[in-house]
């Protein structure tokens, strides 16, 4: 099969990136060795999270929060994203501290999509909380969306456009020979004149493929889900100092993270689950939202997710092979950048620019570094 | 935390027999089970019947007595009214016991987690007032409670069984509507003569249906189209046979097309599976004596293929002698001498059970639906045509499609519509059961409320830290 741009992996990355560029008229095949969506990009905890980011993602996070707002519209498929806000809770003073320096950082950027809220407020928009805690902080554009929905959102209008999956083909070995990368796949070969790296916890395979080093690593962060309750609570909740992360879905049901990891056996493409962990998870959410203590646990899992070092992403173009770029790393929380990154892609691969800084982004800042 | 030699999950039939082995032989077990007292389903409530005179439900229950009073004199440790809900293949068990998590490590982990039966989706299934045929059994036997002028409808022993028992007890019975096509009759008489060799199994079969014959239910043989009449509840049973269509009324109808293994714990652990074509079921992959992909858990029971209640008694004491031959309390020879009656017998009833699973093979038309208004996931509410739409949109594998549509993603996590979602993706995929796969189970394997996982230390955590100090 041969196409303009190959992308190795159909997670929301390679699914947006698809999009952006079949869109623009380029031919794109999509090689996922699962289906898309399988791993991180389908199993994941659904945060549309804008707030707490990283100074270096703040103007790429701005952007697809933006532009999730609309998305489903523009995709023509329903994402499951829905806008409720997201209160990070402070439990104490030393919380408050923390709030304030960060929002006098992000004054000093020109940011203003964070606010610290006080006590009432925060009583206010969740009457369940702990009446021990003094506050926190808010953003109104974040909520949540549904991974796998929003996943195959993107893969569908992509196809719309022209561009083709392949489910269930695994990338053997890629190389570059004259002007084009032939890859091997499972079954099938390919050839394109331009790859596309976003393998998730895979990606430091193909990057070697592809000619980059790069200090990629994987663990299992662990969520559980509820069975439905009544609702309580309408914004997306985490806590500025504390493992805590949960939101209420529209059906009821919470789902609890917090980034507590479990085992990952990449190899063996499985996860294990960390009992000890959950239930401290179980302990912290209760302590936090004493009306929890009666939510039926229904489901717990974990999948398998990239970490860079520094657990900011690599985006950028290949430093070791021309025609090549790369998009992976995003070290739980890249759902929410998706949207953006595809369109960042499909920028770099047509023009060979971004409007964004991806300075920090780069897949050799940590060549001349010991880790 | 306590350590034993070998943890059963399940005291039925199989577990039991397979404890009673075990503690003969020097072994510590565990058994854990959910039920008050011992007996699994198909000896449910046997030691401790509330029924006047519990002969009405045959010599084949009321001898389930003697097994449960064996269990309950041997040396074991067993942990009633007790969920599992977590089972490592490293040989840790979290059951939550009397309102709080325990944990328990074993070197060899045997499950028994039994039979369930076939979901039979036709329209108007998820009504309330239609119940399948296991739980006109449980009320029987736990509570001595009956339905009086139930149509029962579908095909297969347990069917004839508990229509059979409601005679006895004189619980009137609307109609038997049996689905057994007709071609099934032609398909299984090349079997018989084989079948012929277990000749107390195939009386007692017949004897049964000699029995409901001469009781004058009335009775329609190779029925198909079925529905549940009514529409907030159930009001009758509409169906196609003789060449007419009938509708009979009645409060109450009980569904029936045979059981499958229960896939919950095994497929859990991520044990090998294979799809047995004969039985229409994914089951679990072990060797003569039950061990599975993972060499110290093994399976006994009809959760590793349905077997039946001596099949199951078989299995259980096979799966221990060999668990005990791991554990290094029985040498290989004597194991092997000791499995031979059992071997020998199961081979002598392997023609019956051929015979028995072509003749009551279940229709496709029964076993997936056909209206795309019916309902596959109760849990989630939805139907063939939603599936369907998710199908088309690209979810061609069962998780793909429980991603999407949330089938399977309820309170009972597909226990209900596993079997059918991949029945219905084999079907539009024009691809075996094996290459479609079946859903990823997680733990926990039952409901467990946040507070009791608040509450739970796991040794785990406690080694951390020590290793700290």
């Amino acid at each position: 099969m041969k196409a303009d741009v190959l992308i190795i992996g159909g997670g929301i990355q390679g699914c947006a990136t698809a999009y952006h560029l079949a869109r623009r008229g380029v031919s794109v095949i999509v090689l996922e060795k699962d289906y898309v969506a399988r791993n991180a990009s389908g199993v994941n905890a659904g945060g549309v999270r804008l707030l707490g980011r990283d100074m270096a993602e703040v103007p790429l996070s701005k952007a697809s929060m933006e532009m999730w707002q609309a998305l489903s519209e523009e995709l023509g498929h329903d994402t499951g994203f829905r806008r409720q806000g997201l209160i990070n809770i402070a439990v104490d003073e030393a919380d408050m501290d923390t709030l304030r320096a960060r929002e006098a950082k992000m004054r000093a950027e020109g940011y203003a999509h964070e606010r610290i809220i006080c006590r009432d407020e925060l009583r206010a928009r969740l009457p369940h909380v702990n009446p021990d805690c003094v506050g926190g902080v808010t953003s109104e554009l974040d909520g949540y969306a549904i991974p796998y929905k929003a996943t195959s959102a993107f893969r569908l209008a992509a196809e719309r456009h022209g561009a083709r999956v392949v489910e269930g083909e695994e990338l053997l070995s890629l190389r570059r020979v004259g002007g084009s990368w032939l890859a091997q796949g499972s079954t099938t070969r390919f050839e394109a004149d331009t790859v596309v790296n976003c393998a998730g916890a895979w990606a430091d395979r193909i990057a070697l493929m592809i000619g980059d080093n790069v200090p990629l690593s994987h663990a299992a962060p662990m969520l559980m889900i509820t069975a439905r309750m009544p609702h309580f609570a309408k914004p997306v909740v985490g806590a500025v100092s504390r493992q805590l992360s949960f939101k209420q879905f529209g059906n009821g049901t919470i789902l609890i993270g917090g980034g507590a990891k479990g085992f990952a056996d990449r190899a063996a493409g499985r996860t294990r689950l960390d009992y000890a962990k959950l239930a401290a998870a179980a302990r912290t959410t209760a302590e936090f939202f004493p009306i929890m203590r009666r939510a039926a646990i229904n489901r717990m899992w974990a999948g398998l997710e990239a970490y860079m070092p520094d657990n900011l992403p690599v985006i950028g173009p290949a430093v070791n092979a021309a025609r090549a770029f790369h998009a992976f790393g995003f070290s739980a929380h890249g759902f929410q950048m998706g949207p953006v990154v595809g369109q960042v892609m499909a920028d770099l691969v047509t023009t060979g620019h971004s409007q964004f800084p991806l300075g920090a982004f780069r897949i050799d800042r940590y060549d001349r570094k010991v880790l | 935390m306590q350590a034993f030699d070998c943890a059963i999950v399940g005291a039925g039939p199989a577990g039991m027999s397979a404890a009673i082995r075990l503690a003969r032989g020097g072994a510590t077990v565990a058994v854990l089970d959910r039920a008050t007292r011992a007996g699994g389903q198909i000896y449910r409530a046997a030691a401790d019947n509330p029924l006047p005179d519990a002969a009405a439900l045959g010599p084949d229950y009321t001898e389930g007595a003697a097994l449960i009073a064996e269990f309950e004199r041997a040396d074991i440790t067993y942990f009633t009214q007790a969920d599992a809900w977590h089972l490592g293949d490293d040989g840790r068990v979290l059951f939550s016991h009397q309102g709080d998590t325990r944990e328990l490590h074993c070197r060899e982990m045997l499950l028994c987690p039994g039979a369930m039966e076939r979901p039979m989706p036709i329209p108007g299934w998820t009504l309330p007032g239609v119940m399948t045929a296991g739980a006109a059994q449980v009320m029987l036997k736990s509570d001595a409670m009956v339905a009086g002028g139930a149509i029962f409808t579908g095909s297969g022993p347990l069917l004839y069984l508990i229509v059979a028992q409601y005679l006895r007890l004189g619980v009137p019975v609307a109609a038997l509507v049996d689905t057994t096509p007709r071609r099934n009759y032609l398909d299984a008489a090349p079997l018989l003569p084989r079948a012929l060799r277990c000749l107390p199994m195939l009386t007692k079969g017949l004897s049964l249906l000699r029995e409901i014959r001469a009781a004058g239910v009335r009775t329609y043989r190779g029925a198909h189209n079925l529905r549940v009449l009514g529409t907030e509840r159930a009001e009758g049973l509409r169906f196609n046979a003789g060449g007419r269509s009938h509708d009979i009324a009645a409060d109450t109808v009980f569904l029936h097309h045979g059981v499958q293994p229960n896939l919950n714990m095994t497929r859990a652990m991520d044990l090998a599976h294979r799809w047995n074509p004969e039985q229409l079921s994914w089951q679990v992959e072990t060797d003569a004596f039950g061990q599975s992909s993972v060499p110290h858990v093994s399976v006994a029971g009809d959760g590793a293929g349905i077997v039946g209640a001596d099949g199951a008694r078989a299995a259980g004491r096979l799966a221990a002698l060999n668990i005990l031959c791991r554990l290094g309390r029985l040498p290989r020879a004597d194991r092997d001498r000791a499995a031979a009656p059992d071997l020998a017998a199961r081979a002598a009833m392997a023609p019956f059970r051929a015979f028995i699973d072509r003749l009551y093979r279940p229709t496709d038309a029964l076993r997936l639906p056909q209206d795309p208004a019916t309902l596959v996931c109760r849990c989630e509410e939805q139907s063939l045509a939603q599936l369907r739409a998710g199908f088309d949109q690209g979810a061609s594998d069962p998780n793909a499609l429980k991603s999407l549509t949330r089938c399977g993603m309820g309170p009972c996590q597909g226990r209900q519509c596993g079997h059918i979602v991949a029945g219905l993706l084999s079907d539009w995929r024009g691809e075996p059961p094996e290459a479609v796969g079946y859903y990823r189970l997680r733990s926990p394997q039952r409901l467990l409320t946040l507070d009791e996982l608040s509450r739970f230390h796991a040794a785990s955590a406690q080694a951390r830290a020590e290793a700290a100090e």
